[in-house]
């Protein structure tokens, strides 16, 4: 795999916590990446280290965390030379940091009811991120330009000399706002925010919010759940982001909203033209939206393929674990199988590596060496020292 | 019109609660002695006495007094203060009223103006040094008693200055009368009256400088617990899912704490705003006792100890009305701050 088709690429990414009972390992070792346009879904059990590791990628780990190590190269294409840059996001200063987020990555939170600002307008919330990280000079000159013209068309065809001169006055300044419209001022905040709230507006159409022009002027508290995960997509994706990060996005959300908000967003991804990383721990979600799946375990990557080839052929004895609990509806069973024992303590993780303890397959290395993110086949990774046989072409 | 429907509810409600300050009052008050003693002093021959209780409806019984009280309170008759050369209470209100007023607002702007940016500061800068001593300050505002306090406040800045020869800060009143002997309130409030009706600037500086001791004093409790109140409110928001949304749309922690967090935060602060007016007016009674400011808390420590019972009435009920005003008040702050409140 060539790194140019790559837009982000995390590599050995490490996040600590530090508590009263000692330091939470957190993530030890996270490898992944992410192609131009795919649908990448992280999918691992409850605390398994996937929304740190996106706030990681953020770098929006709150202390007592703090990221240790490692490195998330973001690859950003130049508008002017047409060159990809290659960004290291932990090394970016904070200042540097405030343009990556919500400009070139954006995230969408699990749960719609808590993180929106209960006392703004959806409308404002939405365009103070757009006046934040969009240059708004000829969006804002054009919203004057029109409302001139509309001013003039309102004395048009009025008599008497105070509207002759009135419509003097107002084609005078339409000439000279006109004439700046190659080269345009920095705008009047107040226009600046007329064309923030107006792309808004557009957002909230892009998201089928329905009544987009009334749920600008309502609060969150006044929308369902649906639609305020629509508006906070609408935010996210409001500065055409490099990469939207959904962080359980749609578990918060019954099934039938939870349908909506994805095939929007595999629309929009068309539209747009983002890349989307969607973590959730549910199969079924990642079955249906997603290209590529990358398994998390207990902090660590240990499978990172194409969806199917998941599916049908998993090689990390984790992730094949893991698709025989899936319940499935040609199947009659009294009990789910289940992977033995439970996930293990972040203060305390089992040496070498994290599963071993778990696994049928371990042997004296695994308690001792940990496996490295390694492609075993062509385009799938397995961070493991025994993977399971290739079942190849069984689909 | 849900404003308006509101804030008529509002007032219907507060009818109850002072109808029940006043009854409360009324009674405590003419539980606490005779009442004539009130009307008469060494000299009033024992002959004259039972005239005087006829005269003024002593002889009836309580119930009867009580109704009589309520007929002249709504006919505007809040009765005479015996402690001021007998002089209708409404007056004497009229007359200090301003006085008072002047002295707490100027205490609550001193307790706004440091207590919200010291609560952020606090806050923001959890367990660093700044917190630690803006957290000992308030915690000594709260514990130190008023009266105390403004006794030290005026040994220290005005006397011990004093003798020393130092330049210090006026003891008491509310303006040098020897400087501005010429002065005449027109409204009352004499930080308006020097500028608007005396055009005196030195005047309004010297009466600023006399506010300044008791205006603190008085302001620091409530500072403290604006601080308080401010810090704990603060660090909970900043807790809040939607501070770590604003962070990721990478807007400056400035634009975070300040447009996301703080209007968030001042809610439960606004309660509190609201509440501690009221208890400013408990406190002045002390700091315009010490700092002979001649106010309505003065007057009301000089009835208590003279056993003037209209006085006494009359200050308790115009203390409730404040508070139930800054109630009022302070619902509708919510409403603005707050739009998931919703009147009506």
């Amino acid at each position: 795999m060539s790194d140019d088709e790559l837009v982000l690429k995390v590599e050995d990414l490490v996040t600590n916590f530090y508590t009263y009972e000692g330091v939470v390992k957190a993530l030890d070792g996270v490898n992944l990446f992410l192609r131009k346009g795919d649908t990448m879904g992280l999918v691992g059990e409850t605390g398994c280290g996937k929304s740190v590791t996106a706030r990681s990628i953020l770098r929006l780990v709150e202390p007592p965390g703090r990221i240790e190590g490692g490195r998330i190269l973001l690859y950003v294409p130049n508008e002017e030379s047409g060159n990809v840059e290659e960004v290291d996001l932990l090394k970016l200063s904070e200042e540097d940091m405030l343009h990556v987020r919500g400009r070139l990555v954006s995230i969408v939170f699990q749960d719609p009811a808590t993180f929106p600002n209960p006392v703004f307008t959806i409308g404002d919330q939405i365009a103070e991120v757009v006046m934040l990280h969009q240059d708004l000079r000829k969006e804002a000159l054009e919203i004057r330009i029109e409302e001139l013209r509309n001013a003039l068309d309102k004395l048009e065809g009025k008599g008497g000399l105070v509207s002759s001169t009135r419509r003097e006055k107002i084609r005078e300044r339409l000439a000279h706002y006109e004439s700046q419209l190659d080269d345009p001022p920095e705008p009047d905040p107040k226009y600046k925010k007329k064309a923030a709230l107006k792309i808004a507006e557009d957002m909230l159409r892009l998201v089928k919010m329905p009544a987009p022009d009334k749920v600008m002027m309502q609060y969150p508290h006044e929308l369902s759940g649906g639609m305020r995960q629509r508006a906070l997509i609408a935010m996210a994706l409001a500065c055409n982001p490099l990469i939207l990060i959904c962080d359980e996005a749609t578990t918060a959300l019954d099934v039938t909203v939870q349908a909506q908000v994805l095939n929007l967003l595999n629309e929009l991804k068309k539209e747009v033209g983002t890349s989307i990383i969607i973590i959730t721990h549910d199969m079924g979600v990642v079955a249906e939206t997603c290209s590529w799946v990358t398994v998390m375990y207990a902090g660590t990557t240990v499978e990172s393929c194409a969806t199917e080839e998941l599916f049908y052929n998993p090689r990390h004895p984790y992730t094949a674990g893991l698709l025989t609990a899936v319940p499935k509806l040609h199947e009659n069973r009294e009990r789910l199988p289940q992977i033995r024992g439970s996930v293990p303590n972040l203060i305390t993780p089992p040496p070498g590596c994290r599963f071993h303890p778990r696994c049928d397959y371990a042997t004296g290395i695994c308690e001792t060496e940990k496996p490295h993110l390694k492609e075993i086949s062509p385009g799938h990774w397995v961070a493991c020292h025994h993977p399971l046989p290739d079942k190849g072409g069984k689909r | 019109m849900r404003l308006r429907d509101f804030i008529i509810r509002r007032i219907l409600l507060a009818i109850p609660v002072v109808f029940g300050v006043l009854t409360i009052t009324w009674f405590l008050s003419h539980m606490v002695g005779d009442p004539v003693v009130m009307y008469i002093n060494t000299n009033t021959p024992a002959s004259a006495i039972p005239g005087i209780i006829r005269s003024h409806g002593l002889d009836q019984p309580p119930h009867i007094q009580y109704f009589i009280y309520l007929n002249n309170l709504f006919h505007g008759d809040w009765g005479e203060s015996t402690s001021m050369s007998f002089r209708p209470v409404t007056e004497v209100i009229a007359q200090r009223f301003p006085a008072t007023i002047e002295l707490a607002l100027v205490a609550m702007v001193f307790a706004v103006l440091l207590g919200i940016p010291l609560g952020i500061i606090s806050a923001t800068r959890k367990d660093q040094m700044i917190d630690h001593f803006t957290r000992i300050f308030s915690l000594a505002g709260v514990s130190m008693p008023i009266f105390w306090f403004a006794i030290m406040l005026k040994y220290v800045l005005y006397y011990q200055l004093a003798i020393m020869g130092l330049p210090h800060l006026p003891g008491g009143y509310r303006y040098d009368s020897n400087r501005f002997y010429w002065f005449q309130y027109t409204t009352g409030f004499i930080l308006i009256d020097s500028l608007v009706y005396a055009h005196s600037i030195p005047l309004f500086v010297d009466a600023l400088t006399h506010l300044v001791m008791p205006g603190f004093c008085l302001g620091y409790l409530t500072m403290a617990i604006i601080t308080r109140m401010m810090r704990s409110s603060m660090l909970e928001v900043l807790r809040e899912d939607y501070i770590t949304l604003a962070r990721a749309k990478g807007l400056s922690e400035k634009v975070v704490i300040y447009r996301h967090a703080l209007r968030n935060a001042l809610i439960p602060t606004v309660t509190v705003i609201g509440l501690a007016f009221g208890g400013l007016m408990t406190g002045a009674v002390l700091t315009e006792t010490i700092f002979q400011w001649h106010g309505l808390g003065q007057w009301a420590v000089s009835a208590i100890l003279s056993a003037d019972l209209a006085a006494i009435n009359g200050f308790t009920l115009l203390v409730a009305l404040i508070f139930v005003t800054a109630n009022l008040i302070v619902d509708l702050v919510y409403g603005t701050l707050d739009p998931r409140i919703r009147f009506g």
